[in-house]
């Protein structure tokens, strides 16, 4: 699920939630609550661009935007840095942030985007870009933070929605992401990207039942979807339906082995079929494709306890209990930092 | 436009999705098919009434109270005991909150005799289990408090005595339930007792402020999570009348402090001896097996009855242990806190499968804050249904958006045993003494008319009881099983009786403490469907000699003395 929730932010993070938007009227955009590594707009800004001087800015900017373009992105990088330290210049900074997200350094563009908010608080774009890139450096609150008051004053923007609903998976919020994604659904009923995020949400709280319709619809839409069916085969295995979900695993499985909610539904189904070796084999490929699996783990030291094998069973125990333990942390965390607090978990 | 339309389409469908997931009670409030429980308290003359703060500003208001049913004066007919509580403003007067028996008077009439038999101010009272524990043929209470215990001995002339502090089973701190079993097989009950919340009066956590006091955006009292948690208590009785306190020597005491509620002693892997179970509140649920040598070993993971399926720790209430598939093993039916669900771990012999889901007992629970507790079976059909008493702790619940959660007063769940190893939820046909939302937290199963149809009583928080006569008609033929053990065990907690009838294989186990900090009637219920006689009725007693009584008829209230 996790790789899922990655993979959902990259699809989100392909699409430009100001390009989406751009001809339609927007109230200002709210200022995001500062994380806390965000620093305060004490230092003095760089000198302030002369009519003059906006010419030669523009045309660097140019030249960095067609370095990024060409795929040069150590030239693109090093001519926005340039910019950036020359000049107050919001534009340089979110293409200096866009490069490193692109050359795979999240926490070098958090940092760098955080320079820009500096500049731009209320800006938009800035504070979209950084909770895309929040997300995709597994910083869920940070992007709680900032995507709340966006969806809260922008409320007809999808985008805002969605990546908030996303946001809340990654933090372990799943009711509140429920919410989320429900709003992002009504303003875009038929995105199968939501859909399918509306469903694990679903799943994670159990409520398989209520999972079924957006991954079916999901799945209408597009029916190739892999992460849809190895969702639709989650909520199956909890409907008590093994048959089917052991179809659809097998379905994802035989184009994607390692996908890890289907070999975690295999894994289920063969415990429930009491076949634990086979349940261990598939358990052990749940966890190697996502190894932050908590229900993946704690299966797995059923199967060796039932298998016999009481080192296997203590080692995925410890595991599993760091798993939670990083889970309870995070909503800590979440509740913490002011964000709304979990739903799903009492105080 | 058409699109407009499609979009709106889709949104009242994705609603409809969602009301199915919140389940507003309201839609429950339908006509009942035909009546199973009437409830008959007001007519009974029980006017006891639960106290606590309107607001449950904090967490030790919003988990009390118990409900015994137990025959106390040995005239055959079983009576009641309510818990009440007090709250951080009366706390300082004892008197503020008054428990109550009632005397069973027969015809469904009852005579609150809470005064002359001197049970009516325990403390800030939360559960209670009852036992006979000097083996004087007549049953004791014990009752668990925020501050010192009470042992009430039957004096048996109706009146009670406190005599916790020379017996030494007082305990201290905030104690929740209780349950009496000989674990070491010495002949005399022992007492297990669960703790909560460390919790100084003086020094409460403010409302509302810090990580663990708000709940969807919305101030809310503070815990469990964030509060230390209070270790559990062994008692072992040392046959002379007096108790020590052996839990850390046991391997029971619970060092780490999670937040003890429901226990049940009950012989899982059928070795003749009585393990623990202990329900945690956002914890790991312990399962103790018994080593036969005065000290157990925490198994609860590895035998697949700490967590959820999927690894994630409940806030689990209350329990109740049956034989609800028939399969000669005693399972276990755990209640739990909203967006978790309530776990059927079903006995495999040696460990437990999570049939929660399978039964179809789980996302029907979801939505409720789980407590009291029985396997019973209300039609006497021969199999265990399951109810289930909720109510959510926080009253200020109703402001936030409830999403998939029912509000803070809430209906009970019914689930019907199918016989298939599924259960079917009904609560909403047998109308509104179990849709009515409330806030409930005790429940103690019973016949008050042995009439053979099980009755219950729920005690809520802050409010009136319900005494819920069972009238279902038509339903099977029945027998109530009272045991007479021996000894110190005069009560013979922890015999299981087995009754054959037809095509029905039946057993049930005689516990002490039960539910949610609550006791249920001693006596054993069986349901024997259409079957007049059972072909044999079996008491395997706690020292593992049996007793075998061949063609009983059925109807009655069956009385089995151990030889």
């Amino acid at each position: 699920m996790r790789r899922f929730l990655l993979a959902l932010v990259l699809a989100a993070a392909g699409s430009s939630a100001a390009a989406q938007t751009a001809a339609k009227p927007r109230p200002a955009a709210p200022a995001a609550r500062r994380p806390a590594s965000a620093p305060a707009a004490t230092k003095p800004a760089p000198a302030a661009v002369t009519s003059a001087s906006a010419e030669a800015l523009n045309a660097a900017l140019q030249r960095a935007d067609e370095a990024f373009a060409a795929k040069k992105l150590d030239e693109a990088a090093s001519l926005y840095a340039a910019i950036a330290e020359r000049q107050a210049s919001v534009r340089a900074l979110l293409g200096l942030a866009r490069t490193q997200t692109q050359r795979g350094e999240p926490q070098r563009s958090l940092a760098t985007l955080r320079r820009a908010l500096v500049l731009a608080p209320n800006s938009e774009e800035v504070l979209s870009a950084y909770a895309r890139v929040a997300l995709a450096a597994r910083a869920p609150v940070t992007a709680i933070l900032t995507l709340e008051p966006l969806a809260r004053v922008l409320p007809s923007v999808m985008e805002y929605h969605y990546l908030l609903g996303v946001a809340l998976m990654q933090a372990g919020d799943m009711p509140s992401a429920v919410f989320a994604l429900q709003d992002a659904l009504a303003l875009e009923p038929n995105r199968a990207v939501t859909l399918v995020a509306l469903g694990l949400a679903f799943n994670s709280q159990k409520l398989y039942a209520e999972a079924r319709a957006p991954l079916l619809r999901s799945l209408e839409i597009e029916p190739e979807n892999l992460e849809g069916l190895a969702a639709l085969a989650e909520s199956e295995d909890g409907t008590d339906e093994l048959a089917s979900a052991e179809a659809h695993a097998e379905r994802v499985l035989a184009r994607q082995p390692g996908n890890s909610i289907a070999n975690l539904v295999m894994g289920l189904v063969r415990m429930k079929q009491e076949r634990f070796a086979d349940a261990r084999a598939f358990l052990e490929r749940a966890i190697a494709a996502d190894p932050l699996s908590g229900r993946a783990h704690y299966q797995l030291s059923l199967a060796c306890a039932r298998l016999g094998d009481t080192a296997g069973q203590e080692k995925h125990i410890a595991l599993y209990r760091s798993v939670q333990q990083e889970v309870a942390q995070r909503l800590a965390e979440l509740r913490g930092a002011g964000a709304r607090p979990s739903a799903g978990m009492k105080p | 436009m058409k699109r407009l339309a499609l979009a709106l389409s889709f949104a009242l469908a994705v609603a409809a999705l969602l009301s199915v997931a919140s389940a507003p009670d309201a839609l429950l409030a339908q006509a009942a098919e035909r009546p199973l429980f009437r409830d008959i308290r007001a007519e009974a003359g029980i006017t006891f009434q639960h106290h606590s703060a309107p607001e449950k500003k904090f967490i030790v208001e919003s988990m009390s109270g118990g409900v015994a049913a137990f025959d106390y004066d040995n005239d055959g007919k079983v009576d009641l005991y309510f818990v009440d509580s007090l709250t951080v403003d009366t706390a300082h007067n004892p008197n503020a909150a008054r428990s109550a028996l009632y005397r069973n008077l027969g015809a469904n009439r009852f005579e609150d005799v809470t005064d002359k038999a001197g049970v009516g101010h325990p403390g800030w009272g939360m559960g209670l289990c009852t036992a006979d524990v000097d083996g004087d043929g007549y049953e004791d209470l014990y009752v668990t408090n925020l501050g010192p215990n009470r042992l009430y001995h039957n004096n048996r002339d109706g009146t009670f005595s406190e005599v916790a502090p020379q017996v030494g089973v007082t305990a201290a701190a905030w104690s929740t339930a209780c349950a009496f079993g000989d674990y070491d097989r010495d002949g005399d009950l022992d007492l297990f007792v669960s703790r909560y919340v460390k919790l100084d009066l003086q020094h409460l956590p403010e409302f509302g402020k810090g990580k663990s006091c708000e709940y969807r955006g919305v101030a809310v009292q503070c815990g469990p999570r964030g509060l230390p948690g209070e270790g559990d208590l062994l008692f072992r009785n040392e046959g002379n009348g007096k108790f020590v306190e052996v839990g850390a020597a046991a391997g029971v005491s619970d060092p780490r402090g999670h937040y003890g509620l429901g226990v049940a002693w009950f012989d899982f892997n059928q070795d003749g001896w009585p393990d623990l179970y202990v329900a945690n509140d956002s914890n790991a649920n312990f399962l103790y097996l018994n080593q036969k040598d005065g000290t157990f070993k925490e198994i609860g993971f590895a035998a697949g009855v700490a967590v959820s399926e999927d690894g994630a720790e409940q806030g689990s209430m209350g329990l109740a242990v049956g034989d609800y598939d028939n399969s000669g093993r005693l399972s276990l039916f755990v209640t739990n806190f909203s967006e978790e669900y309530n776990a059927l771990y079903r006995n495999e012999g040696s460990y437990f499968t999570d049939r929660s889901f399978r039964s179809k007992t789980a996302a029907s629970s979801l939505p409720y804050v789980g407590w009291g507790t029985a396997l019973f079976d209300y039609d006497n059909d021969g199999l265990l249904d399951i109810i289930v008493a909720n109510g959510h702790v926080y009253p200020q619940l109703d402001q936030a958006r409830l999403g998939a959660s029912a509000p803070y007063r809430q209906r009970r769940l019914l689930y019907h045993n199918n016989g298939d190893g599924t259960f079917e939820e009904l609560a909403a046909r047998y109308g509104e003494p179990l849709t009515e939302p409330r806030v409930s937290r005790g429940l103690a199963m019973t016949d008050l008319d042995d009439d053979g149809r099980v009755d219950l009583v729920l005690n809520d928080l802050d409010g009136f009881p319900q005494v819920l006569r069972n009238v279902l008609e038509p339903v099977g033929h029945w027998l109530w099983v009272k045991l007479e053990g021996q000894g110190l065990n005069r009560s013979a907690i922890g015999a299981v009786v087995s009754v054959k009838a037809g095509g029905l294989s039946m057993q049930r186990l005689v516990r002490s403490g039960s539910s949610y900090i609550s006791q249920d009637d001693k006596r054993q219920h069986f349901g024997l469907g259409p079957n007049t006689k059972a072909e044999w009725v079996e008491v395997l007693w706690p020292d593992q000699t049996k007793t075998r009584l061949e063609s009983v008829a059925a109807d009655q209230v069956l009385r089995i003395r151990k030889p």
